[in-house]
């Protein structure tokens, strides 16, 4: 075979015959290596892309909660870590928006995933969960995701967990774990509530508290009930100190409404314990945006503002993020934690000015160039954006 | 249909720049990126009160104000040199013996080799000559390089006959080592193994063990780091590929993140156009694919389009290594547990050929391990009093890829622990300092690049696949690759490699 230019010259160098001849041996006994079947599937099987699900059982838990449970429709659900939570899109009044939601299920079965939805105040989507979904509806979600989790690297084996409401949700997938593989950990749990019959699991958690010895659970009430005789008023450090007297050594875990657990963290805080003991769950955004620290004084969280978007305008509230707003007008968003983490729903802020709720985690790039995580992002002026 | 000069696929560090260089050059472009953010490996992510780098441990081809680089000209012309805050680092890096002594390398010259030799008096001729060596091999390389660039077409038999004959005479060093693996030069000049390590330990960064590794590659990456200096800049490797993606804008491109490519048309054999994942059409004059060949040619057409000849040409280049990395926010500051040079490499033993043998395996054991602390040249990194520091080691993807996933949380852990203790037998009582931790493993990369084996080098940089056999040619006219598969890895090489690519295209359309 009559070589070209290239092959000639490196044939002059020392190895050269010896290395072109190794490449057409390759060649020779080598497979095609071009078929796309393999790339990434191993990855698929643990962060797919899109899960399709159906619901495989409903039924209440507590007061105005429901427990649901999904199947995989092509049978196959991915592991996750207790802790972690799926974002599960929703198409309501013809608006298609998500929500992330802890599962509740052990990790150490995948027959199904649960999860608990309780009912808050105008739920939009609380509601449709609540009111309107039947076994065999079908949901496409994304994850499992998040970082609240038992990281067995550096967190210390005796845990404090700290539940708010509906927030007791991810310490369910954990606890469920710890007594089902009879893992070599430390728990104890304090559970605020506003009223005993608005605490979800109780029982459950009470019959673990009983039947193992390492893991101990508190309810704590904070509404004055006459009938109650356990622990009342809220998690703060006095109750931590004399409930938990070895709190400096275990690794904390808050999860709840947003004043709870700021609340929380500062009571840890004061008690010194360290940011590294600290972990913390951000799940959503507050309702109440206008009530927290920084809001604008003169704006009321009904004011309506345009939001120019290339050629189009749509219109956004103050009061709810600039995420619900483009979902709410039918812009098709990239999306996952809806908590000011993981980045997907970043866009670009071009003109105006938007109200930055605390907790979102920006890239220095992303300030830099002008970039807001939309669900974290509040319109307090017409605003012109890029996605 | 929107119709176009050129349509880039993948928003990586090449996908950018070719995109950047064909704006910056009138051209109408349009870059498709499937991830919500720009960069691909070149990126950073959030945890806490830290933002991780992803991928970039030292920026090289940068070069100084006073003696630029081609990486400086590139970032000029683009208009993002002075929106960055780049930042000198004045070692190479410190490779830490077994023994538990170690040695920091100057990224000067005249420096290092007198420091080299003052450590190992017995070798100091070795030492001269070896430098020497690198110097003029690198010389030869580039007056090459320069000279085959501007002669196009198949010279006649005779003119041949003479150029084979010329050749070795005419470059001597190139014909000498160019084609000599790591380990054979280090041999050559070098008795001391510590020495040898010390010298050749970017080879662990490039996942090909000194037998194996060309030396070509080494001796480069030896000379641009020393000539063109180590840098690394404010706000991670997002802040360089953010300040791209703003330029392509700027300069009349368009960029659209959250929509990858699905298709890539073709008429009578050549590219026309793509289909992005929502279904629309796109029309080009020519394609840039930033994304692995194998990924273009087996993802984006149909079986029956894939050219035989694009089968035949990929089939001795095989898939090269991944990585298992800890990314870690430690409450303390980089003194308080004895980091002090940035960007460190640590061996188990002084055996580097035998230690690679453990890349095949799922968990850390007596790897190489890369680590950096970013807080040592940018205290502002991560908050007052804590510092940022990512350790990994180089692995293949094939047994992660194996390992059934009930195990994976369990393994990675496990992984994270033993990189962690390593850490902690250096660095007494840095485990009780972490307050963040990600681990990244070679699943990681597959999930994030899309990549087969999680390579995040792309194909293996060894004696037949690199150097003078990069798999640069597309079989599929009117489409060109521009990633670090087809060319050497690495942030500067990358960068300069895709405008090279791109300022072609630019006078073709």
């Amino acid at each position: 075979m009559a070589k070209n230019i290239k092959e000639t010259l490196l044939g002059t160098l020392v190895h050269g015959e010896e290395i072109l001849e190794n490449i057409r041996v390759m060649r020779s006994v080598s497979a095609d290596k071009i078929s796309c079947e393999n790339v990434a599937a191993a990855s698929e099987r643990l962060h797919s892309k899109s899960l399709s699900l159906l619901v495989s059982s409903v039924f209440d838990t507590g007061k105005n909660a429901k427990v649901i449970r999904f199947v995989s429709e092509n049978g196959y659900l991915p592991p996750f870590e207790a802790g972690q939570y799926i974002n599960i899109f929703t198409e309501i009044d013809g608006v298609r928006t998500s929500r992330p939601y802890s599962i509740s299920s052990s990790p150490k079965q995948r027959a199904y995933y649960e999860i608990t939805v309780a009912r808050i105040k105008d739920g939009f989507v609380s509601d449709f969960l609540l009111d309107d979904v039947k076994v065999g509806d079908k949901f496409e979600a994304n994850g499992p995701a998040g970082v609240f989790r038992f990281q067995p690297v550096f967190h210390s084996r005796k845990s404090l967990f700290l539940a708010g409401g509906s927030g007791v949700t991810p310490f369910l997938s954990m606890t469920r774990e710890i007594v089902d593989a009879a893992l070599d950990r430390d728990v104890v749990m304090l559970y605020g509530c506003r009223s005993s019959e608005g605490a979800l699991y109780d029982k459950e958690l009470r019959l673990y508290s009983e039947k193992y010895p390492n893991f101990k659970y508190h309810l704590v009430i904070s509404e004055k009930d006459d009938s109650w005789n356990g622990e009342t008023g809220f998690i703060d450090r006095n109750l931590i100190k004399r409930l938990v007297p070895d709190y400096a050594e275990r690794t904390c875990y808050i999860c709840g409404p947003q004043v709870m657990n700021d609340f929380c963290k500062t009571e840890l805080q004061e008690l010194g314990l360290s940011e590294k003991q600290i972990r913390r769950e951000m799940f959503g955004t507050r309702c109440d945006i206008q009530n927290e620290p920084g809001w604008p004084e003169s704006l009321t969280g009904d004011e309506v503002f345009n939001v120019k978007i290339g050629e189009r305008i749509i219109p956004a509230k103050s009061g709810e993020s600039l995420l619900t707003a483009l979902e709410r007008s039918g812009v098709r968003m990239n999306v996952c934690c809806r908590s000011g983490e993981c980045s997907l729903c970043r866009v670009k802020l071009v003109d105006g000015k938007v109200f930055l709720a605390k907790g979102t985690l920006q890239r220095y790039a992303d300030e830099k160039y002008g970039y807001i995580h939309s669900c974290k992002a509040y319109p307090i002026s017409d605003l012109e954006i890029i996605i | 249909m929107k119709q176009y000069d050129v349509i880039v696929i993948g928003g990586g560090n090449g996908g950018l720049a070719s995109a950047a260089t064909l704006a910056e050059k009138g051209k109408s472009v349009i870059l498709f990126e499937k991830h919500n953010i720009p960069g691909g490996c070149g990126t950073s992510f959030r945890r806490g009160r830290f933002e991780f780098e992803v991928a970039l441990h030292q920026l090289s081809h940068m070069g100084t104000e006073e003696n630029p680089g081609p990486l400086r000209e590139l970032f000029k012309r683009y208009g993002i040199l002075d929106e960055i805050n780049w930042i000198q680092i004045k070692e190479l890096f410190r490779v830490n013996f077994p023994d538990g002594t170690g040695l920091s390398l100057p990224a000067e010259r005249k420096q290092c080799e007198e420091f080299l030799c003052k450590e190992f008096p017995s070798q100091a001729d070795g030492i001269k000559k070896y430098f020497e060596t690198v110097y003029k091999f690198c010389t030869e390389a580039a007056e090459f390089a320069a000279k085959s660039a501007k002669s196009t077409g198949e010279p006649s038999a005779l003119k041949k006959a003479i150029m084979k004959a010329g050749f070795p005479k005419l470059y001597t060093t190139l014909a000498n080592y160019g084609l000599k693996s790591t380990q054979e030069v280090l041999d050559e000049f070098f008795t001391d193994s510590k020495l040898q390590l010390a010298l050749s330990a970017y080879w662990c960064f490039m996942g090909v063990p000194p037998a194996r590794f060309p030396f070509a590659i080494l001796a480069k990456c030896t000379n641009f780091y020393l000539e063109t200096k180590p840098y690394y800049l404010t706000g991670t490797s997002m802040m360089m590929n953010q300040a791209i993606m703003e330029a392509v804008q700027k300069m009349g491109g368009t960029v659209r993140l959250n929509c990858g490519v699905k298709r890539i048309v073709l008429e009578n054999g050549k590219a026309v156009g793509v289909i992005d994942e929502f279904g629309e059409e796109y029309r080009a004059k020519k394609i840039i694919s930033n994304i692995s060949p194998l990924a273009t040619y087996g993802n984006l057409l149909l079986p029956e389009e894939i050219p035989d000849a694009a089968r035949e040409y990929l089939k001795p280049y095989t898939v090269g290594i991944s990585a298992i990395t800890c990314f870690i926010g430690l409450d303390c500051s980089p003194e308080e547990i004895g980091f002090t040079t940035s960007f460190t490499l640590n061996y188990e033993s002084l055996d580097a050929n035998e230690d690679f043998k453990d890349a095949y395996k799922l968990l850390p054991e007596n790897d190489p391990l890369v680590a950096t602390c970013y807080t040592v040249d940018d205290p502002s990194v991560s908050p007052e009093g804590t510092s940022v520091i990512t350790a990994g080691t180089l692995k293949y993807g094939e047994s992660w890829e194996k390992l059934p996933p009930e195990q994976y949380y369990e393994m990675k852990y496990e992984a994270g622990r033993r990189i962690v203790s390593r850490l902690e037998k250096m660095y007494p009582g840095f485990t009780e300092h972490i307050e963040e931790m990600e681990i990244a493993t070679p699943l990681t990369h597959m999930r994030y690049l899309g990549h087969p084996g999680g390579a995040i080098y792309g194909y293996e940089q060894d004696l037949i696949q690199s150097v003078f056999f990069f798999p640069t040619e597309s079989k599929i006219e009117n489409l060109e690759f521009a990633s670090g598969w087809v060319n050497a890895c690495g942030f500067g090489p990358n960068y300069t490699y895709a405008d090279m690519v791109a300022s072609k295209i630019a006078q073709e359309v």
